[in-house]
């Protein structure tokens, strides 16, 4: 039993002895600092994770044998359970030259040498099936992508980019990401090159080429239409030679699209398969030409749970294995298609959880030294209170229960101050930036409209429990020494 | 002559200096009856204190029997001796002991609070600060319930701490040098206050003093010279 004396002596003792404040104030401002901290990051942690999702499709079929035919692959894989749609994908790398963009000249005047992808030309080529894609992916998401400014503008229009007209081109233009006739006759004509006279007969045959806006933030003179060649590099080995071949194509900047993951859009090209096809070998107009693919983008029914996910995974796996006559390949969700980053981000936020956990430990330490201190300033009142009858429990638990004021005030101080400061983090970094110019948070470098904040209850709920406990195990070992105090000597101390 | 309230039977105590035993009270017997006003008197390093601290369940003695009623009381756990310690014993102290956080009447309130859990406590809390204050006026110190004892007299805070021993109505009351604290006309009025409450509630009183003009105002004096008892 805890005697009447300890809870009331031991807020008694918080109340008069104001080094108590100073270990409360330690508290709620690592709580308030774990909160704040944490929310921000887990913002930001969820706006790439969703990002990244959105640049993925559901599932991936990949690591797929060379000449693969997409033609037999795609009534394997819709025949699984569970599989909605599928798309083809091929994968390879080029160079995008604008043929009426200025020379890039570097300072020797010599040649053409840039590491910025953007500039340079190189580009990720991602051949993709637009009307299967539209179906099985993202594709609508990516060209029509809600502003993160929240200005009703799209980020692409925000910076004055142009997307690809998606809603004014047919079925056919949008099989090639073809441009309606008179962007396409007025970027020719700019270009120098062969046109109708008249713009009305002029119907668009060149392909496009979709630029992650984040690419064509760095190219701000294309306009809609403009022509580019396009280069592919293959080799192939006979006889022990190895022959390089240059695969050159004219395609036009048909617009951008936005994943909102950066490391997807920056260096990703879209551009229709067909086309990448033929530039690698595969005529479509060939009979004989396989639909080639280097990936399959597979959409799952709504039904699929996030549990039942891995089995299909594996019957998807082993049913493109056998029709691949045993030949393996790889079927990845979204996070394991994109693992380095994800591994990147959960490892900064366990190392940024491992800081503020040290912020903990700190204040958790002012406890202790306030405590340990007040112990010893408080010896005599120990040898009082045991020769008014204390057992050495109840004078324990009066430092006990000071230290649990001190948590549970600075844990619920810190709670409110953390909600509070969440909640309106937005609204001062605002008032900040309109009315001294100061930005919290450089939008301009996160394309986000404001700080992304997520504050779970379950974080609440952690912090404070682990607050409360952390702070009562500091509390709890001067409480010890208090009751292990031998009341004669307590009472004779100076 | 009725039965002894308290008994030291064969009391040693020694302390350790290193390895080396220090004796510090020898063989030490005493009986106080109920009522009795008994003075341990002796000059500093006697024993006194030691010997009360011992009596008074705060120490253990290294050998020999302490007893309240009879019943052998010092191989009691620490927490049954300290349930004791408040139910038949009130100490006051020459420095008098005062938690300063608290106001007097918060003090003697205190004393209530040691054997009760909250809930108990809370069903009688408007009695026991009834009884605390009645006690506070008892001492004179009605007018300064709610002062803290840096806002007290050195023999205001005697008061007190006489009014925080006695509200829980022990049966014995030891007093280690209670006026060598204060002025003498102080201490008269503090000595009078003790003797008289005493009387009224016939209590056991062990007062440790070496004030040989303060013994002899009590019942018996017992003489301490080097732990042991002289006369």
């Amino acid at each position: 039993m805890i005697a009447a004396f300890s809870p009331f002596l031991a807020w008694r003792y918080f109340v008069q002895r104001r080094i108590n404040w100073l270990s409360t104030a330690g508290v709620m401002f690592a709580v308030w600092a774990m909160l704040l901290v944490d929310s921000v990051f887990t913002g930001f942690v969820s706006s790439i994770r969703q990002d990244v999702a959105n640049s993925s499709p559901h599932l991936l079929v990949t690591d797929l044998p060379h000449d693969t035919d997409y033609q037999v692959l795609q009534p394997v894989i819709e025949a699984v359970e569970g599989v909605a749609s599928s798309a083809p994908r091929l994968r390879h790398y080029g160079l995008l030259q604008p043929l009426r963009a200025p020379q890039t000249i570097n300072r020797s005047g010599s040649s053409q040498i840039d590491f910025d992808h953007a500039r340079s030309g190189f580009a990720l080529l991602l051949g993709v099936d637009p009307a299967r894609e539209l179906a099985t992916g993202n594709l609508r998401d990516w060209l029509a992508r809600e502003s993160p400014f929240g200005t009703g503008s799209s980020p692409l229009q925000g910076n004055r980019l142009e997307q690809y007209p998606f809603a004014d081109v047919d079925e056919r233009q949008f099989g090639f990401f073809g441009l309606p006739g008179a962007v396409d006759w007025a970027a020719r004509k700019r270009a120098g090159l062969p046109i109708e006279p008249d713009v009305t007969d002029h119907r668009s045959n060149t392909p496009g080429v979709l630029f992650g806006y984040e690419r064509a933030l760095r190219l701000p003179w294309l306009r809609h239409g403009d022509p580019m060649e396009l280069v592919c590099v293959s080799f192939t080995e006979a006889g022990g030679k190895v022959t390089l071949h240059t695969h050159p194509s004219r395609v036009a900047f048909a617009g951008c699209y936005a994943t909102g993951h950066r490391g997807f859009d920056e260096p990703t090209v879209l551009l229709p398969i067909e086309t990448l096809r033929t530039m690698l070998g595969a005529d479509a107009a060939d009979p004989d030409s396989v639909a080639l693919v280097t990936d399959v983008a597979v959409r799952v029914r709504e039904s699929v749970g996030p549990d039942a996910l891995p089995a299909l995974q594996r019957r998807l796996r082993d049913a493109v294995q056998k029709a691949l006559g045993g030949k393996t390949c790889s079927v990845l969700d979204w996070r394991e298609q994109n693992p380095v980053m994800l591994g990147a981000i959960a490892s900064e936020q366990a190392m940024m959880q491992f800081v503020l956990f040290v912020v903990m430990i700190v204040a958790a330490t002012v406890i202790f030294a306030t405590l340990h201190l007040m112990v010893v300033q408080k010896t005599r009142d120990i040898g009082i209170l045991a020769s008014l009858g204390g057992s050495p429990r109840s004078i324990g638990a009066v430092f006990l229960g000071n230290g649990f004021a001190v948590a549970a005030i600075g844990t619920v101080l810190g709670v409110a101050l953390g909600v509070v400061s969440v909640r309106f983090l937005n609204p001062v970094n605002e008032w900040l930036y309109a009315t001294c110019g100061l930005e919290l948070f450089p939008r301009a470098l996160f394309d986000l409209s404001g700080i992304p904040v997520r504050l779970e209850p379950s974080w609440i709920a952690s912090v404070a429990i682990g607050a409360m406990l952390l702070s009562l195990f500091v509390a709890w070992l001067p409480a010890r020494k208090a009751a292990r105090l031998h009341p004669v000597q307590a009472l004779s101390h100076e | 002559m009725s039965a002894p309230v308290l008994e030291a039977i064969a009391v040693t105590k020694d302390y350790r200096l290193g390895k080396q035993p220090i004796p510090v009270l020898r063989g030490i017997d005493l009986a106080v009856q109920p009522g009795e006003k008994l003075a341990l008197l002796g000059t500093s390093g006697a024993g006194k204190s030691t010997l009360l601290h011992v009596l008074g369940l705060l120490d253990a003695p290294t050998t020999g029997e302490i007893r309240y009623d009879g019943e052998r009381v010092d191989q009691r756990s620490v927490a049954e001796r300290a349930r004791l310690r408040h139910r038949q014993i009130g100490f006051v102290f020459q420095f008098y002991h005062l938690i300063p956080e608290l106001t007097a009447l918060q003090n003697v309130m205190l004393s209530g609070m040691m054997a009760t859990s909250v809930l108990q406590y809370w069903g009688v809390r408007k009695a026991a600060k009834a009884a605390a204050i009645a006690m506070l006026e008892k001492v004179g110190l009605g007018h300064r319930l709610h002062h803290r004892p840096a806002e007290l007299s050195g023999g205001e805070r005697q008061r007190v701490a006489i009014a925080r021993a006695l509200v829980a109505e022990p049966r014995v009351i030891l007093a280690d040098e209670p006026t060598g604290n204060l002025d003498s006309q102080t201490a008269n009025g503090v000595v009078e206050l003790m003797f008289s409450i005493q009387r009224e509630r016939g209590l056991a009183f062990v007062l440790v003093t070496h004030d040989e003009n303060l013994a002899r105002r009590c019942d018996r004096i017992v003489r301490l010279r080097d732990g042991a008892v002289v006369t």
